[in-house]
């Protein structure tokens, strides 16, 4: 089992013929058969890396009966990307693309809160891997390995990092997701941590945070009353300054909220190990692991 | 003075004259004046503008303004009657004393609802259509600037009955600014370190800590995670710098020279995960643009991903002064910083 994406996903690529969509595209398809087309409007009809171009998702949808989509349109426009494929109901969106303006996200959010049938991960994320079924994002494919440790951070490199520990010290991932970056995002570590939960193959979970918001406490409080399977958690930014954001858009304490020390300690209380520093991720897992 | 920072006053960048003469004395005072404190960050600020306003009576104090609610994923009006002090101090203190409102998806509240905000501010019928349109316009501007927070404080009722905004703060969402050229345009590169405005026309995320050691690293998560584990192992971060996912030798280059105009930086720890871009590339980056830049202080570089080993070996026959190459991060980490610690002891 895994979450969100397996062998069976078909995807589409909003921006294909873009350099970096076709890239990914490419190294997707490279990973694994999950691939059935890509959208670009004006370029309805070509043909690009095999897979047939539509001008909407719509179009798409209907010729290649597509049930995810990945999104690497400009930040100006990937807002209205993602509305065109909840529209046109896809089931999964991962949008990469980071800097879409926070007025864009609150409708997308408003429409994905009410959606019946489509999932937002991201945006400013590094997308979905399901190790050796499907890779549908910019992550590394060759770093995973299939296993029965689920991840899931707001950020990238530094989940790579992760992967890349419990890849080496033999434990593998079921699934990975990248929830992303940004103030405003469509899933969040609650969302995730309920997947993982009912995941029969998932026996732990790592929990990758960092400053800003309240993401991180709110899955403390989920985990706390719900949650079975041990959770591991690395928090970034206990040395980040009050007030400053760090890289992305929504890492930042302000208000006195969305500090690291604050969400430590929620994560603390709801029974969740933290990794005292990024380097030890992969062994506190492993650890926590044996001695369940 | 106006600096893009809060807690002016405390640090006495306000004034007040009662004459002209006592008005030239403060403008004296106050221009080229620089404060430092939590918000400006270490190196401060410098004030290169005043502002004169006219001293008013003041009857009573107001706090009004919106915000970008995550949680909701929402802008939210907040107000309150009890103005002049820290809002998240009144919300914890007396919360029946502040209203926050969720902004209608439309854009801007029915003229019923800005009733309701006026009577809760407690402004008398002879002030409803004064404050309705205050609020309403607070709003507009909110929304069309695509702020993430707009804040009146103090917004005050004057002897006369005047509702009168005497100061506000105003801060726009990077990621809108390429529509918003008129804001985008008051860019003003005094009120941030050099390096913080370097790092911006490079496209880089840079922020000034300060400490000791340098860190270029790619990716934020990493970055910031880099730094914890530099306090972890008792050394204190100069910067965070991300050189972005794929860490291009340009852009390793552009991160050397800004760290390197740090002149607290003692030791440089340079982390790369290589995910698409493999570490032989990295290496060769990192290579020659220390090279280029005649890097003086100790380089400790952890490169891990694609091509690893091959990665490390460029290093190693790089024949680089001062180079150390690291197995892990911990190893990186602990190394960094007594490579720091022995540099300042020399006194180089």
């Amino acid at each position: 089992m895994s979450i969100l994406v397996n062998k069976h996903s078909r995807i589409i690529t909003q921006g294909i013929t873009g350099k970096a969509g076709r890239f990914h595209t490419e190294q997707g398809q490279l990973y694994a058969h999950t691939y059935v087309g890509g959208v670009t409007p004006r370029k309805g009809g070509e043909e690009i890396l095999g897979l047939p171009v539509f001008d909407t998702v719509k179009e798409a949808k209907s010729s290649v009966n597509c049930n995810a989509s990945l999104i690497f349109v400009p930040p100006s426009f990937a807002a209205e990307a993602i509305l065109e494929a909840e529209d046109a109901g896809i089931e999964l969106i991962v949008c990469i693309t980071e800097g879409i303006p926070v007025r864009d996200m609150l409708e997308v959010s408003r429409v994905m809160r009410e959606s019946r049938q489509s999932r937002l991960i991201g945006p400013n994320c590094p997308g979905v891997i399901t190790p050796g079924e499907c890779k549908m994002g910019i992550m590394p494919g060759y770093i995973h390995r299939k296993g029965d440790v689920g991840i899931v951070s707001r950020s990238g490199t530094l989940t790579y990092e992760a992967v890349w520990q419990t890849t080496q010290l033999g434990l593998g991932q079921t699934s990975c997701v990248g929830i992303g970056g940004d103030p405003l995002n469509g899933t969040n570590f609650v969302d995730v941590l309920k997947m993982f939960e009912e995941d029969s193959e998932t026996k732990g979970i790592l929990l990758i945070g960092e400053i800003g918001g309240q993401a991180e406490e709110e899955a403390a409080e989920w985990i706390r009353q719900y949650c079975t399977k041990p959770v591991i958690a690395f928090i970034a930014g206990v040395t980040a300054p009050v007030g400053r954001r760090m890289g992305h858009a929504g890492a930042i304490i302000s208000g006195g909220t969305g500090t690291a020390e604050g969400k430590i300690q929620a994560l603390k209380r709801a029974g969740v190990t933290i990794s005292a520093t990024p380097a030890d991720m992969g062994l506190t897992v492993k650890n926590l692991l044996l001695n369940n | 003075m106006q600096v893009h920072a809060g807690g002016r006053g405390k640090a006495g960048g306000v004034k007040l004259a009662k004459n002209k003469q006592e008005i030239l004395q403060a403008g004296k005072e106050l221009l080229g004046k620089k404060i430092v404190n939590e918000q400006t960050g270490p190196e401060g600020m410098v004030s290169h503008n005043i502002v004169l306003s006219p001293t008013v009576s003041i009857s009573k104090e107001y706090y009004l303004g919106a915000v970008i609610d995550r949680e909701l994923a929402q802008g939210v009006l907040i107000a309150s009657p009890v103005g002049g002090v820290d809002i998240e101090h009144v919300a914890k203190e007396q919360p029946e004393q502040v209203l926050i409102l969720p902004i209608p998806s439309r854009g801007r509240f029915h003229s019923y609802e800005l009733l309701r905000i006026v009577k809760f501010m407690g402004w008398g019928p002879a002030l409803f259509k004064e404050g309705m349109g205050l609020i309403g316009r607070l709003v507009r501007a909110f929304i069309e600037t695509d702020a993430s927070l707009l804040e009146i404080n103090p917004l005050v009722l004057t002897d006369e009955g005047k509702l009168l905004a005497l100061d506000a703060k105003l801060v726009v969402d990077d990621n809108a600014l390429f529509r918003q050229p008129e804001i985008n345009s008051f860019f003003d590169s005094t009120q941030v370190s050099p390096h913080e405005a370097r790092a911006r026309q490079e496209e880089l995320a840079y922020v000034a800590l300060d400490g000791e050691v340098g860190c270029m690293v790619n990716g934020a998560g990493l970055a910031m995670a880099t730094m914890d584990i530099i306090h972890h192992y008792g050394g204190r971060p100069a910067n965070f710098l991300d050189v972005g996912g794929s860490a291009t030798q340009e852009k390793v280059a552009e991160g050397f020279k800004i760290i390197l105009s740090d002149p607290q930086v003692k030791a440089i720890l340079v982390n790369i995960f290589g995910g698409i871009m493999s570490c032989d590339t990295v290496a060769a980056g990192v290579i020659a643009a220390a090279k280029e830049l005649q890097v003086h202080v100790p380089l400790v570089v952890r490169i891990e991903g694609t091509n690893v080993e091959k990665g490390r070996k460029l290093l190693a026959e790089s024949h680089l002064k001062n180079i150390y190459i690291a197995d892990n991060l911990s190893e990186a980490a602990k190394k960094v910083v007594i490579l720091a610690k022995q540099y300042t002891s020399t006194g180089d």
